[in-house]
Order: C-alpha cells, then structure tokens, then sequence
C-alpha cells in the first residue's frame, strides 16, 4: 500500500458483510454498459445508472448520485490507490489548484488538467494515457480572467460519434473527437468557437485582452451546447462598467449560436426597468461561473446567477438588477425565459448563486412536485417548483436594514424561505463567538468590537481605521456553500451538502484613486501603513483559531419531501491550529470540522463521501486530508482515509470490469495537481 | 539602514516562525505589495475570496504547518499572480510573506526574512507555538 495512505480500518466481520452486499450491483452495472456498447445508440439523456460518470455532476441535473454499491461502510477503509495522474506536465508549469471532476464513458475517463488547461484520455481501469490534446492560446491564454484547469468538460454522442466539448481559459468552446482527442473540423471553424465573439455586444478592449471567460464545465442536454461567463474576482473592479455574462447554447453537431439570453436585460426587454437611470447599459458581469443544470425531459435549462458589477457596492446600478443574484428558467431549446426568481435584490453581498441547482422529485404532504434546489453562500436551500418558479415552502419578503454608504441603493427587504432551515451559519453575533474559555471569548469580543455585526442581510460600511473597520460577514463570498455544490439521493429524496461556517469576510468600503478604479467605492479596508493584517490579536482569528464556535464546517443531509434537515454532522478533522493550542491544553475539543468552500460531496447507494478541506497533521499519522464516508442514512462516519493533500474537487465514481472506482483531484498548498483513483484490493490481496 | 539588515543570517540551527524571524517594516513593505496585487484576489483582511483561498487562519496554518518557508516561497514564486506570473521577483515575495507571518501573527524580530531558498530552508512553519 503507497505510504502516503494511512487507512482507518473497521472489522473485517464488516469487509466481509461489505463484499456480499456489492457484487452484483456492479456486476449488473457493467452488464447494463456493455448492452449499450453493442446497442450504439443510446443518446442522453445522462444517467449513472449504467456505472458511468457522463456528465460534471454525474448527470445533468446536479445531482453527484451514483447508485454503485460496492464501496460500502464495510471496506472504505480498505480503499487503495488504483492508478495516480500527476497533471505537472500538462502546462508549462505545475498547478496546485485542480478543481476538475472528470468524466467516464465506456471505460474512458475524460479530464481537464494543467495550468493551460489541456484535456486528457485515460484508461479508466488502470490510468495509462490514451490522448491528450493542448490548446496554445498566448497572450489570450495567458489575460484570462478564469484561468488554469478549470472544472471538466462534456460529452456527447449520437450513438455513432462520441464528442468532447470544454472551454478554454481564453474562452473558446472546443470540440474534440472523443477517440482521437483531434479537433472536429465540422464544429464551428475548425474545431472551434470563439466565444468572445457573436456574443450581442462588443468584448472590450479587445479579444486578446477582453475580460470574460469560463472555468467550469459546458453542459450538453439534447444536442444543445450551453456556456457559462465569469469574470475576475468583483470586490474591488477597475471600473463600473464591463463586460456583460450572456449565456448561450449552440447547436452541438455545428457549433452554430441557437439561443443567447441576456442576464442584464437590454432596452425594451423585461426587466430592464430594474436598473433605475438606464444603469443596465452600463453595469457587467451578472454571468453564470459555476455549473448549469438541465432537465433534459422538461427540456429546461437552469441558471444560478452571479452578482453584477461591484460586489460589495451597487451604487452605480440602482435597482433591484435583474438577473442578478437570480435563478433563471430558460426553455432548453430557444433560451426563451420561462420564469425567474431573485434571489437575493440589489446584490451588495457577493452572494452569487455559486452551485449548481439540484433537480428533485419530490412529494411534499402528498404531492408530487418535480422541484429545484439551490444550495448557496447563505447557507440556505432554496427550493422551487421548477416548473411554475414558485417556491415550494413559502418565502416572506423580510425587512432588511437600510445601510448608509453614500450613494447606495438599498432594497428593503429581502426573501427569506420559511423552510427548510439555514443549514450554515450565516449572520454573526456575540453569542456566535469562540468560548472555549473565557480568556479566548474575551480575545475574540475586543476583535469583533472593530466592526459591525449583524445577522445575514447586514450591509457593508465605510471602513474607518478607528472602527467600524467593516461589517463582519459569514456567507459572503466564502461562507456556506460554493461550486462544488451539493448531491441529491433520489431514493430518499435527500440533498446532502456542505457548508463553511467559519470563513469571515469584511465588508469595508473604500473610496479608490481614479487610477484604481472609476468606481465610488471598492472593497478595502481603512487602515494606517504598516497596522494592517491585524495578528493574532488583531486580525480575524484568535491565537490562531476561527473567531467563532465550531462546527467550522458541516454535512447536512436535507429531506425535501418534508424540508428538514434530517442529519448534521461537523466535517473535517479538527484543524491543528485548534488541536495544539496552548489555550486549550487539557481540554477535550470534540471534533470541530473545518471551514473551506472546496468540499463537493458524492451519494452512492449507501454512502456520502467528501474530503476534509484543509491539511492536519497527527501524532498518529503524517500530514495528510481525509477522505471521509458517512453512513447516508444516519450520518455516523464509516471509514476515512488520508491523501496527500485536500480533494480540491468534486469526487465521482463509475464501475470498470466488475470494480467499482472513486477519482478524486488532490491539490493544494505545497501539492500540485493529481487525479487519484481509488478502488478496493483485489480480494486474494486481502 | 532598511537594506543592511538583509545580510543573511548565517545558517544556524533550525528555526520556526515563531523565533522572531522577519522584521515589522519588511511586513511593511510586504502589505503595500499585497495590497496592490494580492488583495484582489485574496482579500483586503487575507480572507479569500472566490476563487482564492484565505491567506490566514486555521486552515492556511494548516495547509503549511511543518513545512519549511521555502516552500511557500516557492508555491508563491511559480505561481503567484496567476495572470502574471513573475512579476514579483524573490525579494519582493519575500517582503510579502513576512506580512503573511505578522498577519498570522507570528512576532516580528529586528533582522529580515531572508530571500534565499537556502537558509528560508531551515525556517520551519509552526501553527503553534513550540
């Protein structure tokens, strides 16, 4: 077994009962594909139920559900490592932050890797390269707003010919012949679209340079292709006015535009009139980054909406900003809207839809409901009707207050669902505050004093050096859940996800030099030369430790049948700025989880599987991750094991020859990029 | 003098950070760098942002805790910024972990963090104190 693996072993009693239990799902599973092979013809839509893993999210609803059942509570510790892609050598430089979940179809498993990008072919069974195909991009490549490896890719077939469609870091979409890795000369011009281009408004200044691009996956449903936008990192933006994130979807045999839909509307369209003094014409951003969900039967289309221009300052944009911070309904084939809903108005909290909606049939005081969910940085599940747009449980418009930086526009309420409950926390008070002892409290009351508090919907403030520096924020930007988004069981009809609790962030405001930006305000903080960065004393941490109590981060299982959230369970090893700390000497810290936005969760047949998000070091084992199992049902955790480094993307799994595999990207820190595959030992090795 | 006292300390017996091991105004020079560059990706307080990881706290102590500082030199040095790779050269890094340090609030001492891979090599990250 490689070193670097420590398993935490349960009862061979267990392995055993484990292995009767599995094998003949996967057998059935790898039966199922084989059927498809000879066949040829099965188009999507997307399923996992035949072992695969054909789209990002295992589907094409968000759901990271795999019904494989031969990595059981049993023997997950047993896991071991099948096969290990370092992806070093796929740019000109090592990337230590590899976000992609790859995909895998008859037998082949599709990547994205490297810091330009590029794409590979494995061998699913045993990780050796088929193909790999680069993109040299230049200058283009190299002004990316979203850069390096991105998320993954699609993959579609006619049952003939097999495709992969990603989109480059200089915001190309490609398509490549899935058994070659060659461009298909017959999609857009030569095996390419520009998508900078054909796009309802001019990219300024220039295609080069132009500010707009895409690091997740396109996601194919039917033969539409649809592509998301993003943009840099919004608190402090240059100017008021950018680019704007239209969305669109081609025609996947001829990469041909079929549909765009404008997410700032323009003149004479609904909603318009959102952006008060003709603001729309000028305001950017407001794209999709992360991934789009698709009911391929409805045949339509969902997109979870990014905050406009100015993440922390919407003074240039008066109005509630239509589509903004909003989850749009498009009909699959034409983009025409069939509903929206915003939620949240007028954004000044960067609390962009960051994950992708989750499709759900559900049944709710016995009635059938084909529903949407949307986990989010708040920490809060939205769920809909995702035919009418209604919600499912009932949302109130809640007052909210009204801030006082000049020049905002403050909307006065804000939707709130009456169920299920937050499942993060999402607002900060005194009470929220570290209290080990009171010594920390004490600590962790002088820091917070330097600021606002207040529950979520708390707008920002001027930042002034004497206080408040800024309103002290979770869910903002990093807080509950982010990209990688949730799982949805729909045998118990559970969304699972996790959340970051302690992650804070200061909303400041500070006025820019016209040479930094032409806005009125940008995010900052007030502070004098040489004072800022705060300490151990000063800054957002107490001696080291999150400024808050634990849990620092969760899994949370959510029945949508009955909108309660059935389990909760702190997630992550208890960081080693906590478990060493002199403060706490003597004292028994239950597991505290750990905060981080990078945990995507799987659900197989009877487990949920995510990785911690940062690196702990133990007396009984080498600095490492673990990648955690959770009995879906109860939530008790069934067995771990350590990794090199954090799963920095979203884990799936697929069966090959009668195994069953989970691949998982592993980076961070000092650790460059890997795929790691995991599958159980053969049983003679036992 | 600001540059006399990043003569190199001579290669002694390991240290971690906690052994007073940058200065205040190279902390200073550092946090007008991160400033300008870093912030917007990693946040005017380090707290991360979308797309970027916090740069203090419990899970960056984390991620480095028993490493050597020249490993987050190199991690910063090959990567950093992403779209612009190279612009900061070793000093100026340098400059600006010693900013992360007192930002994480390791102490400040009277002698520089020194550039060199050699002996940042025997300056070990401690999440806490020794």
């Amino acid at each position: 077994m490689p070193s670097v693996f420590w398993s935490n072993r349960v009862s061979s009693a267990a392995v055993i009962l484990g292995l009767v239990a599995s094998g003949s799902a996967v057998a059935q599973a790898t039966k199922k594909g084989a059927a498809k092979a000879v066949s040829s013809t099965a188009t999507p839509p997307f399923t996992t139920s035949r072992g695969e893993w054909p789209s990002y999210t295992g589907d094409t609803r968000g759901s990271r559900y795999s019904p494989l059942d031969q990595i059981t509570a049993g023997n997950f510790g047993a896991l071991e490592v099948a096969w290990r892609f370092k992806t070093d050598s796929l740019g000109p430089r090592p990337e230590f932050k590899l976000e992609g979940t790859p995909l895998m179809v008859g037998g082949v498993l599709y990547a994205t890797g490297g810091t330009s990008r590029a794409v590979v072919a494995l061998d699913a069974a045993t990780g050796q390269q088929r193909w790999v195909h680069r993109e040299d991009e230049g200058d283009r490549g190299a002004a990316a707003p979203r850069p390096l490896s991105g998320r993954g890719l699609a993959y579609w077939t006619d049952g003939r010919e097999e495709r992969i469609l990603y989109v480059t870091p200089g915001y190309r979409l490609i398509a490549l012949d899935a058994k070659t890795g060659a461009r298909i000369p017959s999609f857009g011009t030569d095996g390419a679209v520009d998508l900078k281009t054909d796009i309802d408004q001019t990219i300024l200044p220039d295609l080069v340079t132009g500010e707009i691009g895409f690091q997740g996956a396109p996601v194919v449903a039917r033969n539409v292709v649809i592509v998301g936008a993003a943009f840099k990192e919004g608190t402090a933006p240059k100017s008021y006015k950018n680019n704007k994130g239209y969305i669109r979807g081609f025609d996947v045999r001829t990469g041909k535009r079929l549909w765009i839909f404008h997410t700032i509307p323009q003149k004479g369209e609904p909603g318009y009139e959102t952006w008060l003094n003709g603001s729309a014409a000028d305001a950017g951003n407001t794209g999709v980054w992360t991934q789009l969900t698709v009911d391929e039967d409805l045949g339509l289309v969902y997109l979870p909406v990014e905050s406009p221009t100015g993440d922390y300052y919407g003074g240039h944009r008066p109005g509630n900003d239509l589509y903004g911070e909003s989850l749009v309904c498009l009909d699959l084939e034409t983009g025409i809207k069939k509903w929206h809903y915003q939620i949240v108005h007028h954004p000044i909290w960067d609390f962009d839809l960051a994950s992708a909606p989750i499709l759900a049939d559900i049944t709710v005081e016995g009635k059938p409901i084909k529903a949407v969910a949307v986990p989010t940085k708040q920490g809060i599940l939205y769920v809909f009707d995702r035919v009418t747009g209604k919600p499912v449980w009932p949302f109130e418009e809640k007052p909210v207050e009204k801030g006082e930086v000049p020049g905002e526009w403050y909307s006065p309420t804000q939707p709130m669902p009456t169920k299920p409950r937050a499942y993060a926390q999402n607002g900060i008070s005194i009470d929220d505050l570290i209290d080990y002892t009171p010594e920390l409290r004490a600590q962790a009351v002088a820091i917070a004093s330097r600021f606002k508090l207040g529950p979520i919907f708390t707008p920002p403030v001027v930042s002034k050096a004497d206080g408040p520096i800024g309103t002290l924020a979770r869910g903002p930007t990093n807080g509950g859940s982010n990209w990688p988004g949730g799982s949805y069981d729909p045998e118990t009809h559970t969304v699972y996800v996790a959340s970051s609790n302690a992650a804070p962030v200061v909303l400041g405001l500070v006025q820019p030099s016209k040479e930094r930006s032409d806005m009125n305000w940008i995010a900052g903080i007030a502070t004098a030369p040489g004072t800022g960065g705060g300490g151990r004393g000063g800054g957002l941490s107490v001696q080291g430790m999150p400024l808050f109590k634990p849990p620092y981060g969760t899994i949370s299982a959510i029945n949508l049948d009955k909108g309660e959230i059935t389990w909760q369970v702190p997630h992550g090893e208890t960081p080693d700025a906590v478990r060493n700390n002199e403060a706490l000497k003597g004292m028994n810290i239950p597991r505290t989880g750990q905060s981080g936005f990078i945990v995507g969760t799987l659900v197989t047949k009877t487990l949920v599987i995510a990785g911690d998000p940062q690196v702990t070091t133990l007396p009984t084992r080498p600095r490492g991750a673990m990648l955690r199992a959770y009995d879906k049902a109860s939530g008790a955790e069934v067995g771990s094991i350590l990794l090199p480094a954090p799963v920095s993307g979203s884990p799936m799994t697929y069966a090959v020859n009668g195994k069953q595999f989970i691949v998982v990207a592993v980076s961070g820190g000092p650790y460059s990029g890997e795929y790691i595959a995991l599958r159980l030992p053969d049983s003679g090795q036992r | 003098m600001h540059f006399e006292k990043r003569a190199s300390s001579p290669r002694s017996v390991a240290r971690t950070v906690w052994d007073s091991v940058y200065s205040v105004s190279q902390a200073v020079t550092g946090e007008a760098a991160y400033a300008k560059t870093c912030a917007r990706c990693h946040g005017a307080a380090l707290s991360g942002g979308d797309e970027s990881p916090p740069l203090t706290g419990s899970g960056f102590l984390g991620n480095w805790n028993g490493l050597p500082l020249s490993d987050l030199q190199t991690r910063i040095r090959t990567t950093m910024p992403t779209d612009s790779v190279g612009i900061y050269d070793r000093q100026l890094i340098t400059d600006v972990m010693a900013f992360l340090l007192k930002a994480n609030g390791f102490p400040a001492g009277s002698v520089d963090l020194p550039k060199d891979v050699e002996p940042l090599k025997d300056i070990t990250i401690q999440s806490s104190k020794p």
